[in-house]
């Protein structure tokens, strides 16, 4: 109990009286955070709009002959149950007919006198988002022709072959801008905090000189660590809620339209938990390791 | 009982350089020694090795019944609780008071904090510090300073008392008081070890004296009649 009041005291005292120390701590895990957490939103965010693009995948299966309702629901189960298949509606001639028309508009008088047995019948299929790409729609197709009733398969592979590489090149993006700002903000926290720690090396060093037990030397540095790591991560987390604020909510409303800076989401609260756990795992780590080096008898 | 037993103590720093060579040693209980000899000779290796901040790279250091060759780092910390020391640039928390400095020890080693006040006060007065409790260490003279430190060594009430060049920052009246604490310390039963190379401390307070010179022991004498007053040659 004695002990645990003696570290609390400490811990609090040393960031009173090391403000400029402590400040500068806090501040560097701040920023290096902010810019983290905002980069992790905007990857999140792009996710998000990719998936809402890709459900413009779907494969369209066309159907050689009406089929009699005991064939239609049995084959429309059988695409349902394939894992890859998320979604399925089935289009019958008469209403391709009528979304044909709709898609003529005022020219819809090309269709005077022709019968809605001219288009086939088909199914819609929306994939599993794990399915989204040429590689994915090709195998269900593979799969689905070995159905003789399915005539034609439509699925748009040109775009979809772009699709596939946007969402590479996304990706690579991703992990070489995240790997490296990750390594960046390891690297510019653990400094900050050893200079910091390299300014009291005396008050270290007298410590261990009058029978401080390494533990009890190292535990209010280490507390003082995690607590500047939690509060630098709460200032992240604001300023990033701050930059999301004013920049893509305000700013990019003003050039997009309303739905689209509306699609524009914060951080999840998983992920905004994550930050600030960061920040603490930073601030213990960061400072064990300087202290390792410096509390030496 | 001797205090402190060193046997064919050598050490030879990483770099290559061998700082003490050869060195057999008993100091015992209760006594005031000096270690003397030039710059370089090796003193205040020999003292770190008593408080364990070097290792010896050869022979075996025994302080009272206990081998302290080699100790973990939390069984050194504990070997420190009774040793006080002294150095000749005062060692002190810049950001503390002078009262929590002296009291730093005890509250290391979870004593109670009216106890440690009360003690703490009680040395303040003992160096003559009672009216500067609440000060920051740079706002002292280095006499004061160096009081303090004293006063920091004592409050464990060690059973060995290791100085470093204790006056080499300090006036001769200073450095002279400084001395008279020492054997004031020693007189209650302390083991006092004093590294200088102070000639005019040692004649003034004559005491058992070991010389190094490139790490090894020169000579190891006493003198003829161990006074307890300070002599008035100076
Ligand atoms: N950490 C170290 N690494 C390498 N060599 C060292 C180290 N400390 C001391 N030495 C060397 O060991 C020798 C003895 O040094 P020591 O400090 O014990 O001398 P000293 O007698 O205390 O001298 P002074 O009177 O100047 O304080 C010197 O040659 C010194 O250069
Ligand atoms: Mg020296």
């Amino acid at each position: 109990m004695k002990r645990l009041r003696y570290f609390i005291q400490r811990t609090i005292l040393n960031m009173i009286q090391s403000p400029l120390l402590s400040s500068a701590t806090i501040g560097t895990i701040g920023v290096a955070l902010m810019l983290l957490a905002f980069f992790t939103l905007i990857v999140l965010n792009v996710q998000n709009l990719t998936r809402q693009w890709s459900r413009e995948i779907q494969i369209t299966v066309y159907l050689e002959q009406v089929p009699s309702t005991a064939k239609l629901q049995q084959w429309q189960e059988q695409i349902k149950q394939h894992p890859s298949v998320e979604h399925v509606t089935y289009t019958s001639q008469a209403e391709a007919f009528e979304l044909f028309r709709k898609r003529l508009g005022r020219n819809d008088d090309l269709l005077d006198g022709l019968l809605p047995e001219i288009l086939p019948a088909s199914f819609e299929l929306v994939l599993t988002p794990e399915s989204r790409s040429e590689l994915g729609a090709e195998k269900l197709v593979q799969e689905l022709k070995k159905n003789a009733a399915f005539s034609g398969f439509r699925y748009g592979q040109d775009w979809l072959k772009r699709y596939d590489a946007f969402i590479f090149l996304l990706k690579l993006t991703g992990v070489l801008a995240g790997g490296f700002l990750i390594f960046a903000t390891l690297f510019i926290i653990s400094n900050t905090i050893k200079l910091t720690i390299y300014a009291r090396r005396d008050e270290l060093e007298i410590m261990t000189l009058i029978g401080a037990t390494p533990m009890f030397i190292k535990i209010p540095f280490l507390a003082e660590g995690a607590l500047q790591g939690i509060i630098g991560a709460l200032l992240a987390l604001g300023g990033c809620h701050a930059l999301y604020y004013f920049f893509l909510k305000r700013g990019l409303s003003a050039l997009l339209t309303t739905t689209a800076a509306g699609n524009i989401t914060f951080l999840p609260f998983s992920i905004q938990a994550s930050v600030i756990l960061l920040g603490f795992v930073l601030g213990i780590c960061g400072s064990a390791l300087p202290l390792r080096k410096f509390v030496r008898v | 009982m001797s205090m402190i037993q060193m046997c064919r103590i050598a050490k030879i720093y990483a770099n290559g350089v061998p700082a003490l060579y050869d060195i057999d040693l008993q100091i015992p209980a209760g006594e005031f020694a000096y270690i003397t000899g030039s710059s370089g000779a090796g003193k205040s290796t020999l003292l770190r090795l008593l408080y364990c901040a070097d290792r010896p790279t050869r022979g075996q250091i025994l302080m009272g019944k206990r081998n302290i060759t080699r100790l973990s780092a939390r069984k050194i910390a504990f070997l420190r609780r009774q040793i006080g020391f002294v150095f000749q640039d005062f060692k002190l928390l810049q950001n503390r008071t002078v009262i929590e400095n002296v009291a730093l020890p005890l509250q290391v080693q979870g004593v109670s904090i009216k106890e440690t006040r009360a003690r703490a006060f009680e040395l303040l007065r003992y160096v003559g510090l009672e009216y500067k409790v609440q000060r920051k260490p740079l706002e002292l003279s280095g006499g004061e300073q160096q009081r303090v430190a004293i006063a920091r060594a004592m409050i464990v009430r060690p059973k060995l008392l290791l100085a470093d060049e204790p006056t080499g920052n300090l006036d001769y009246n200073l450095a002279q008081e400084i001395m008279e604490m020492f054997s004031a310390i020693n007189k209650m039963g302390t083991t006092v070890l004093v590294a200088t190379h102070d000639t005019e401390i040692m004649r003034l307070l004559p005491r058992r004296t070991i010389a190094l010179e490139n790490g090894h022991i020169i000579s190891d004498t006493r003198p003829e009649t161990d006074t307890d007053q300070l002599q008035e040659t100076a």
